[in-house]
């Protein structure tokens, strides 16, 4: 056994904190519990609000239609059809704020339950990421609508649609994981998190074009942020209506995979404590 | 066969009264620590080299006070828990019952709760499917199952929860007296269910404070002592040795005001500061007369606001004895919120117990009763003493009335009356 504290240390409680198979396997015969928490929070999202839907849709649409006025009448971005293109953005950095956000509650809010019945934490976390993905899906409706209200016809590129969401879905289940575990020990990560979302969306090309800020460095913004590229492969497939580069979509699934790969690793090193700490 | 064997469980909890809490005193403490090595590790072992085995289909009783690591032994078989060194084997699929309806969500209705609590403990949905009738039933809730249990008492809570988690048939049952909850009806339901369980050849790992419970069914008793085996093997030898000692410790501590920490407990959001029995002109003293009103008055300090808290009062007689335990929401007495200080009265508008020593605890939980923020185990003392000409036999007295009816014939019906044995005949008197 290395001394307690030595790098040695650290790097084989690493090593063994690495999720094995049978660990997966287990995750997967809980794929029904996952089930059931996304269904809860939907159901408890939208009980006794038959608009609870447009509720949901409202934040998007709104912030949109405002900055459409900012960007369209007050200081033009030159992006034609600019209602659409912010839309795409905000529709996805909505899913990634629900996501990452409500999933760092998700093992706290779920304390006495973690404390007292066996079951993998992981679930948690990941069913927040879905039930976000659930309202992240309800929100395409309206901006279809959008795209035929603008005369634009989605093309045969939609096939890749499901392909972007799945990176996005990697992506977001990785931060959310650790998120979920941080916030035991430290409980100041919602507040963290505040700070770090504000920073984060404005840094994301959301509200405008990666291109018009960062010039010759977008490259390298796109490989910082996973989110910009995420959102780039969103605009190509609904907003300029063509083909995406299939290297740029595979970079940004690789980068996603190894997101959710170190947010797991973060997880699993907390995990046995969790139920002791939380 | 063994369902479970522990073979030197220890398990060892480390107070780190200076580690950092958040990221804030992370940072602070980044600046601090070159003035001052403040590594100051607390080491509590809650087990240490705990070894035994449960054959399987029998039932197996672990005891010991409060704080002696019971809770924590059976989370770790349960796998809630991982022991720092030593190893569980566990054969079969295990069901631990430590915490009723955990899972539940009040804007759910029973049955997508049912659901939803039977896929956190393992169930998949055909399987739940084909027990749906009998959880409903056995849960006595099927006017109320489409309702949401944001509306249910916490009575009906419990037996859901009960509900859910018997009908999983498990392999092997982890309780931790989790039945003193619910209506005595639901208590013996439940019992029966546990020794239906203990018949068809199911393992049963149980804690309880219930000697006599754990006597009965139980085929062999563990007694842990500050995360230590003290005892292992037949339970009337087992739990009359933890008995004499417990008794004896009592003893020893004389006045249980005095009484040792593990005799409270608790997440102390809410503190319980202090505990006060009034007489009639609202004077403190524990000295009362059977017959005259009580008052007793719990002070509180709230550390944050506490929605709907529940304050309750038990009176026991001994260590055993539990003869009530009232409290405000029984009385439906709704507390929005407490914040701050304040004090909660339970008033007795006539003391009926007998001459004795009383041992009363006082409680503060959340609405559900589930979560203590703190309790305080038969911490403080009330001495009655008798009236003359009063009551005397028997902890209790009822308020009631006596009435002689002269001259009415001794035709009985044959219920609900009873009519009793015939008394012994003169030739075969005993003595």
């Amino acid at each position: 056994m290395p001394e307690f504290g030595s790098g040695t240390y650290y790097f084989k409680a690493m090593l063994s904190a690495i999720p094995g198979p049978d660990r997966l396997a287990e995750l997967f015969r809980y794929r029904e519990l996952v089930y059931n928490l996304v269904a809860r929070d939907l159901k408890v999202r939208y009980k006794n609000s038959v608009i609870g839907v447009f509720w949901s849709l409202l934040n998007p649409l709104a912030m949109s239609a405002i900055f459409t006025f900012v960007f369209t009448v007050l200081m033009p971005s030159g992006l034609p059809n600019y209602a659409l293109y912010v839309l795409i953005g905000l529709l996805a950095w909505n899913w990634t704020v629900g996501a990452v956000v409500g999933g760092a509650q998700s093992i706290v809010a779920h304390g006495p339950l973690v404390k007292k019945v066996y079951f993998p934490t992981e679930v948690l976390p990941i069913s927040t990421v879905l039930s976000n993905l659930i309202n992240f899906g309800f929100a395409l409706v309206p901006l279809f609508g959008l795209m035929l209200a603008l005369g634009q016809v989605p093309g045969p590129q939609l096939v890749l649609l499901p392909l972007a969401i799945l990176t996005q879905l990697i992506f977001l289940s990785g931060l959310a994981l650790a998120a979920s575990a941080l916030n035991v020990p430290f409980r100041d990560t919602a507040a963290v998190l505040d700070v770090l979302m504000l920073g984060w969306f404005f840094l994301t090309p959301v509200f405008y074009r990666v291109e018009d800020l960062a010039g010759g460095w977008s490259r390298l913004m796109y490989i910082v942020n996973p989110l910009a590229s995420i959102i780039a492969n969103y605009r190509v497939l609904l907003y300029y209506n063509t083909w995406p580069d299939p290297l740029f979509m595979l970079r940004t699934l690789a980068q996603a995979i190894l997101v959710l790969a170190a947010g797991y690793l973060v997880f699993s090193l907390l995990r046995d404590r969790l139920p002791e700490e939380v | 066969m063994d369902a479970v064997t522990c073979e030197g469980v220890s398990k060892r909890f480390i107070l780190r009264p200076d580690r950092p809490r958040s990221f804030q005193e992370a940072l602070i403490g980044l600046f601090r620590r070159r003035h001052q090595n403040s590594a100051r590790r607390v080491e509590f072992w809650a087990l240490r080299d705990v070894s035994f085995a449960v054959r399987a289909g029998t039932a197996f009783g672990i005891v010991g006070e409060n704080g002696s690591g019971k809770s924590t032994l059976l989370k770790v078989i349960a796998r809630i828990l991982k022991p720092t060194s030593g190893t569980v084997r566990v054969n079969g699929r295990v069901t631990a019952l430590l915490e009723l309806g955990a899972g539940f969500h009040p804007e759910l209705t029973g049955r997508e709760n049912i659901y939803l609590y039977g896929s956190i403990l393992g169930l998949k949905r055909r399987e739940i499917n084909a027990r749906l009738d009998d959880i409903i039933q056995f849960a006595e809730l099927e006017q109320f199952i489409d309702t949401p249990v944001k509306h249910y008492s916490s009575g009906m809570l419990v037996r859901l929860g009960f509900a859910v988690a018997v009908h999983l048939d498990p392999d092997i049952l982890i309780t931790d007296e989790v039945l003193a909850v619910g209506d005595e009806a639901f208590q013996h339901k439940c019992l029966d269910k546990i020794y239906e369980f203990a018949r068809a050849g199911r393992t049963i790992i149980m804690v309880s404070h219930d000697l006599n419970l754990a006597r009965q069914l139980c085929d062999e008793v563990l007694w842990l002592d500050r995360g230590q085996v003290r005892a292992l093997g037949d339970p009337v030898s087992v739990t009359r040795a933890y008995l004499d000692w417990s008794n004896e410790k009592a003893f020893r501590r004389g006045a249980p005001a005095e009484a040792a920490p593990n005799r409270r407990w608790g997440t102390f959001e809410v503190e319980v500061t202090g505990v006060e029995f009034l007489d009639r002109d609202g004077n403190p003293t524990w000295f009362f007369a059977t017959g005259d009103p009580v008052t007793i008055r719990l002070h509180y300090r709230a550390h944050r606001r506490i929605n709907r808290p529940v304050f309750g009062v038990g009176i026991h007689l001994g260590e055993s004895v539990h003869i009530t335990g009232p409290n405000t929401r029984f009385a439906g007495l709704e507390i929005p919120f407490i914040e701050g200080d304040g004090a909660v009265e339970y008033r007795v508008r006539e003391l009926n117990l007998t001459r004795g020593v009383y041992l009363v605890s006082v409680a503060v939980s959340d609405h559900s009763l589930t979560h203590l923020y703190d309790y305080h185990d038969r911490l403080y003392r009330l001495e009655v003493r008798s009236r003359p000409g009063r009551e005397a036999f028997g902890p209790v007295y009822l308020p009631a009335e006596w009435r002689h009816l002269n001259g009415v014939a001794g035709s009985i019906r044959p219920l609900p009356g009873y009519r009793p044995a015939p008394p012994p005949s003169p030739g075969r008197q005993p003595g």
